[in-house]
């Protein structure tokens, strides 16, 4: 159960092409994350799986059948809002009540259900209590409980975590997480955190302008983006860019055939006598971790990000080198080319 | 607004390099309330140092309260007096005391629910006739006023067309309204031509009590529908859209989505929108006083309307009972008014 299958996706608002023709399967109890800048059309794509939005083109497969022409409320799907869209007016209990009351299911076995997802998500004293009396992250649990207690398909989650302050989401992330090991439930995750991203997702899906960059695992897109907008977009500090031409100061040795970019993530960088020059213009020492901004003689700006302590300051020029084998490269088009 | 030739005030240049080369015109007007400002700063700081902060509070409150008690508190008291007094003279130091006779005159019936066993049949036919009024108006208008802003509040082609139409008879005059209706309902209106058109027979809606009576009510809530339906759209406006797809995803049915989830965040505006109406049917009056007099008889003669002519045209004009009237009216008024005020209370607590 929870298997997914997109055909050719397509979506339009007036003459703005939202989504361009999306492919994904979805595994059943896989969770997938789709990660992309502002506007990418990552929202647009969960709306139209739920079925709050029709694609103008393009098949919608949920185990094996096709759901494209069926409305939300009976695609089996639950989805948590990014707002959360609690009922306001309901108590905690009636939010999570409502939609299985809609199913007529009988009292005992809502009320059996919402005490296993009270307990689990740890809401069982709210019961009583209006969203507007419950916190940030409490809401969030009882969105999160109101589709869990209709024991879905799939979860669709919206930017869950967005509202929440840094603290609890890192909290919040490591029970989703959990929630998904014990549900095991297919569940689809949008977010523009890559962090989130890299955490949650057994596959992460790069959007961007409406197509799909890359479909892959974290470890995957970390060490193979298949192309310079997702080397660039994963990874912090961002990957350096540097003209092949540039790059034999950094990097001694042949470059493959077609390559006109080589990436370099700042964490492959080392201090080396026999690197290149840099000149430092900024240093953010963060305790396990510094990260020195610099330019080369070139002019090209370059990050390193060293383990540990390092004594740079403002103004210091360094030497540095790319640590073997830990290039990328990519060709005039941005495609990755293997070395 | 800015003086001709003087450089707009661009959004991209927030520190312009040199004076503007003219003041603008609020500039302008502004300066003579300056200079005053500057002339009353002095007397304004010893009327401080003598009166001190609570009472230049009421200093500055003063001028409100002496408008609200010169058209509101004092008429009210004469009004009062008025109820106390007998005789048809309208000045009211000619008139003579006689205590709670007004009064009384209008209360005493052997049965309230029998106009003619009242001692003034006109008032209780006036009160049972708004009685009925109010009644259906009220449900009609509220219902109408709903299902108006339902359908505006979808995403319908046109829609600030059909917004500004159905707002549009709250802007016209009570008496225009009154006019429009009477020259289609008349006996020789354009319904009435229309149906001859038709090949059907005339009908004289206005000497109908029921039809009448019917009219006066649709007119009314033609004329003022649109004012609620767009307190009732700013309320559905109010509720945001994913409450309603997280609905959907519940697997809710509209109705039920209505029922449990539109109703319930609507009632704050939904009570508003009963109570002002409540309030105006009960005050009911020019529309229907210039459709159909009050007629055919007194079919449709409401309670202002009584007031009015007991008062002001009848032949005999007795303003003391005009002016009892008039207060116990006021008293129902101010009875639903703090009704609304707990109503709104009680449920903000919950």
């Amino acid at each position: 159960m929870g298997q997914i299958r997109l055909q050719g996706i397509r979506k339009s608002f007036g003459a703005l092409e939202v989504l361009k023709g999306i492919d994904l399967d979805i595994a059943e109890g896989e969770f997938v994350v789709f990660v992309g800048p502002s506007g990418c059309g990552k929202s647009t794509l969960l709306r139209q799986i739920s079925g709050l939005d029709q694609p103008n083109a393009g098949r919608i497969h949920i185990d094996g059948r096709d759901v494209t022409d069926v409305g939300a409320a009976d695609r089996g799907l639950a989805m948590v809002f990014q707002s959360y869209a609690l009922y306001p007016h309901m108590t905690v209990r009636d939010n999570l009540a409502f939609g299985l009351q809609n199913n007529r299911m009988p009292k005992a076995e809502i009320a059996s259900r919402i005490a296993e997802a009270a307990r689990m998500l740890e809401i069982g004293h709210l019961m009583q209590r209006r969203p507007g009396q419950l916190s940030g992250g409490q809401r969030q649990r009882v969105a999160i409980g109101r589709a869990v207690v209709r024991d879905p398909t799939a979860f669709l989650l919206d930017e869950p975590l967005s509202n929440l302050d840094a603290e609890l989401r890192v909290s919040m992330r490591a029970e989703l997480a959990a929630l998904h090991a014990r549900l095991k439930a297919t569940m689809i995750y949008v977010t523009h955190d890559q962090i989130e991203a890299m955490t949650l997702a057994d596959r992460i899906v790069v959007l961007r302008d409406g197509e799909i960059e890359q479909v892959a695992t974290p470890m995957e897109l970390f060490n193979r983006p298949a192309n310079l907008f997702v080397a660039g977009f994963i990874g912090a500090p961002r990957m350096n860019l540097i003209d092949a031409a540039e790059a034999a100061s950094l990097a001694p040795g042949g470059l493959p055939r077609g390559a006109a970019w080589v990436g370099v993530r700042p964490q492959n960088l080392r201090l080396d006598d026999a690197g290149a020059e840099l000149k430092v213009d900024l240093v953010e020492a963060l305790g396990t971790e510094t990260v020195l901004h610099g330019q080369l003689a070139s002019g090209t700006r370059l990050i390193v990000a060293q383990a540990g302590q390092v004594d740079a300051a403002r103004g210091d020029t360094l030497r540095v080198a790319a640590e073997p084998g830990k290039l990328h490269f990519f060709d005039d088009a941005g495609r990755r080319v293997e070395p | 607004m800015t003086m001709q030739g003087e450089a707009p005030a661009g959004a991209g240049n927030p520190a312009p390099q040199q004076a503007p080369a003219r003041r603008s015109i609020g500039a302008v007007l502004a300066a003579p309330v300056g200079l005053l400002a500057h002339l009353l700063d002095g007397p304004m700081r010893f009327w401080q140092r003598l009166a001190g902060r609570g009472g230049m509070i009421a200093f500055f409150l003063l001028p409100n309260m002496a408008v609200f008690a010169l058209f509101v508190i004092v008429p009210l008291g004469i009004n009062v007096a008025y109820s106390l007094s007998g005789g048809t003279q309208l000045f009211l130091p000619s008139r003579s005391f006689v205590g709670p006779e007004n009064f009384a005159r209008l209360l005493t019936c052997d049965n309230h629910l029998a106009p003619a066993t009242c001692r003034d049949d006109l008032f209780w036919i006036a009160v049972w006739n708004t009685v009925r009024f109010v009644a259906l108006q009220v449900v009609v208008l509220v219902a109408v006023a709903m299902t108006t802003a339902l359908i505006l509040n979808r995403s319908i082609r046109a829609r600030g067309f059909w917004r500004a139409v159905f707002f549009f008879p709250v802007l016209l005059s009570p008496v225009v309204v009154g006019l429009i209706w009477k020259w289609i309902f008349q006996r020789q209106g354009l319904l009435n031509w229309l149906m001859v058109e038709m090949g059907l027979d005339p009908v004289n809606w206005l000497t109908d009590r029921t039809w009448a009576y019917v009219f006066s009510v649709g007119i009314s809530v033609w004329a003022h529908a649109g004012f609620y339906a767009l307190i009732l759209l700013a309320g559905l406006q109010a509720i945001p859209r994913h409450i309603y797809e997280a609905a959907e995803m519940d697997r809710t049915s509209p109705a039920r989505a209505f029922r449990r989830i539109t109703l319930p965040l609507l009632w704050p505006n939904l009570l508003v929108v009963i109570v002002l109406a409540l309030i105006r049917a009960v005050q009911v009056f020019d529309e229907v006083y210039v459709l159909t007099g009050g007629g055919p008889g007194t079919s449709t003669m409401y309670l202002t309307q009584y007031i009015y002519e007991t008062g002001f045209a009848s032949t005999l004009r007795n303003p003391g009972v005009a002016a009892a009237a008039s207060l116990m009216m006021g008293g129902v008024l101010v009875v639903l008014t703090l009704a609304q005020i707990a109503l709104t209370r009680w449920r903000d607590r919950q």
